[in-house]
């Protein structure tokens, strides 16, 4: 594995203008009703007129160590060449059993194909043809920086030794590879 | 409110829902109620003839485990593909390790049920089936040791299937398994004790159901120990584990766990032991009392599945 996708989400930045999920939406056919990303906005937070509001996002965090391969009893849910956690559609059986371990919950069950679904950085598709993902495109703030974490001149890997980040529930050993910078407004916390 | 962000219902903690509490109920009720039957069989000094325990084990655990695993196939989105299960395994998934333990253990189970059954068989006018326990009859001993292994492997899998999900602290204990096997031996004795006097017509002071009688109070008393075990290491980890112990005090499955498995479960069953010897051994009292564990430990089942998925770290 040469290479370490990274996506960087700059919560200063991001607005929740709800474009990249529309672009995932088109881009990979995800069906009514569910879906592989979500940008939540949570908040206000602070005291009037200091507010602001946190802009999560809630996708597959494509984990070094995923739980989600390590439960799947067919071998539906495998690590890839190029490292991103894909799904083999007709191993799967909808057992669940990833849906339920994942510890971010973003596995759904597709209901057309009945096979568990989530992000996969567009890997099918625009990642194919040399593309970045369709809400890293689209993203009209530039809160959203997709790359290589190992190639050291990539903006990724840049913004990652530049820029204080966070990643979510690293105490459970599953090294997501979805870093967030976090929003620098409010006040200083004790 | 509606939200810009879309859709929620996926987002639902609770992935696997009471289908798959029955199924596990069901597994510990297979693998205890043989696990019962072969253990009193092997301590006890009548060998020749079965006892309506273990006759009654022979119906009870091939007949769960079937239900069980009827369950957890019509679960599968995909329920027709099932089999794609069973040709392709990943050993670091303990749903792996099960499906091979339980292809070995329903065959197995199986075959022990015709040759301890064998002369039920020309009785029920299935006679063509008394060759094949014939056959059978002189691999007894071994059929009986690795019965009694798997089934101890099946009734404790059940426990490290939901454990091994880390981001669950209620689920993911050491202890689970062990809660687990011992429910699953409290429940095989209780619908073991039902089949004996309701199928086999037993004396309710039958030696062998006296026996099993004995076994319920350090079953049950063990079964305390290990939820209390359980709820004692979610207060010591502290964070996201000790806020999980809200499951005791709010919600439905508070309820659940107060009433179905305490009350019912424990309560009604050690106050009975109470109750004249007289009254205690008659054969109305047996089977409410043996309904009532089969309740707490279906309730259990319940509260750990959706309690426990409730809690995420």
């Amino acid at each position: 594995m040469s290479k370490r996708y990274v996506m960087v989400h700059d919560e200063n930045r991001c607005i929740g203008c709800q474009a990249c999920s529309v672009a995932c939406r088109s881009e990979n056919g995800v069906p009514e009703g569910v879906t592989r990303l979500q940008v939540r906005v949570e908040g206000p937070f602070g005291d009037a007129p200091h507010l602001h509001f946190k802009y999560n996002r809630v996708s597959c965090q494509q984990c070094e160590n995923a739980p989600c391969v390590t439960v799947c009893p067919t071998g539906a849910a495998y690590v890839g060449d190029d490292g991103l956690v894909s799904i083999k559609e007709d191993k799967c059986v909808g057992c669940m059993y990833c849906v339920a371990a994942c510890p971010y919950k973003v596995r759904f069950i597709n209901p057309e194909t009945k096979a568990a679904d989530k992000c996969n950085f567009c890997k099918d598709t625009r990642l194919a043809r040399g593309e970045l993902p369709a809400c890293v495109t689209v993203c009209p703030t530039d809160a959203l920086t997709f790359g290589d974490a190992n190639d050291p001149s990539s903006e990724v890997a840049k913004l990652i030794n530049t820029k204080a980040t966070y990643q979510e529930k690293t105490h459970l050993g599953t090294k997501p590879r979805v870093y967030r910078i976090p929003t620098k407004r409010g006040g200083i916390q004790s | 409110m509606n939200n810009t962000w879309g859709d929620m219902a996926q987002y639902d903690p609770v992935t696997w829902n009471w289908v798959i509490a029955v199924y596990l109920f069901m597994a510990g009720l297979s693998a205890g109620s043989i696990l019962i039957g072969i253990g009193l069989r092997w301590y006890s000094k009548e060998k020749a003839i079965e006892s309506a325990i273990l006759k009654a084990a022979a119906i009870i655990s091939p007949l769960a485990i079937t239900l069980g695993l009827a369950c957890l196939v019509f679960d599968l989105t995909k329920p027709f593909e099932f089999w794609l299960i069973l040709v392709n395994y990943n050993f670091s998934s303990v749903m792996s390790i099960g499906v091979l333990a339980l292809l070995l253990y329903s065959p197995i189970g199986i075959a022990y049920s015709l040759i301890v059954l064998r002369d039920e068989l020309t009785k029920r006018k299935l006679d063509f089936l008394v060759p094949v326990a014939e056959a059978l009859m002189p691999m007894r001993k071994a059929i009986e040791v690795v019965l009694f292994v798997l089934a101890i492997g099946v009734g404790a899998y059940t426990g490290f299937l939901i454990s091994a999900m880390n981001a669950y602290p209620l689920l993911n204990t050491a202890v689970l398994p062990a809660l687990f096997l011992v429910s699953g031996l409290s429940a095989g004795a209780a619908a073991n004790a039902i089949g004996a006097l309701l199928m086999f017509n037993t004396h309710s002071h039958d030696t062998n159901l006296s026996k099993m009688h004995g076994l319920e109070l350090p079953v049950m008393l063990s079964e305390i120990m290990f939820l209390f075990m359980l709820f004692c290491a979610l207060y010591f980890k502290g964070g996201a584990a000790a806020a999980a112990l809200a499951s005791l005090t709010t919600g439905v499955w508070a309820s659940v766990f107060w009433v179905g498995v305490v009350g019912i479960g424990f309560a009604i069953p050690l106050l009975t032991m109470l109750m004249p010897s007289q009254t205690r051994h008659s054969k109305g009292v047996m089977i409410a009392v043996a309904c009532c564990s089969l309740t707490g430990v279906l309730a259990l089942r319940h509260f750990v599945i959706y309690a426990g998925q409730s809690y995420i770290s």
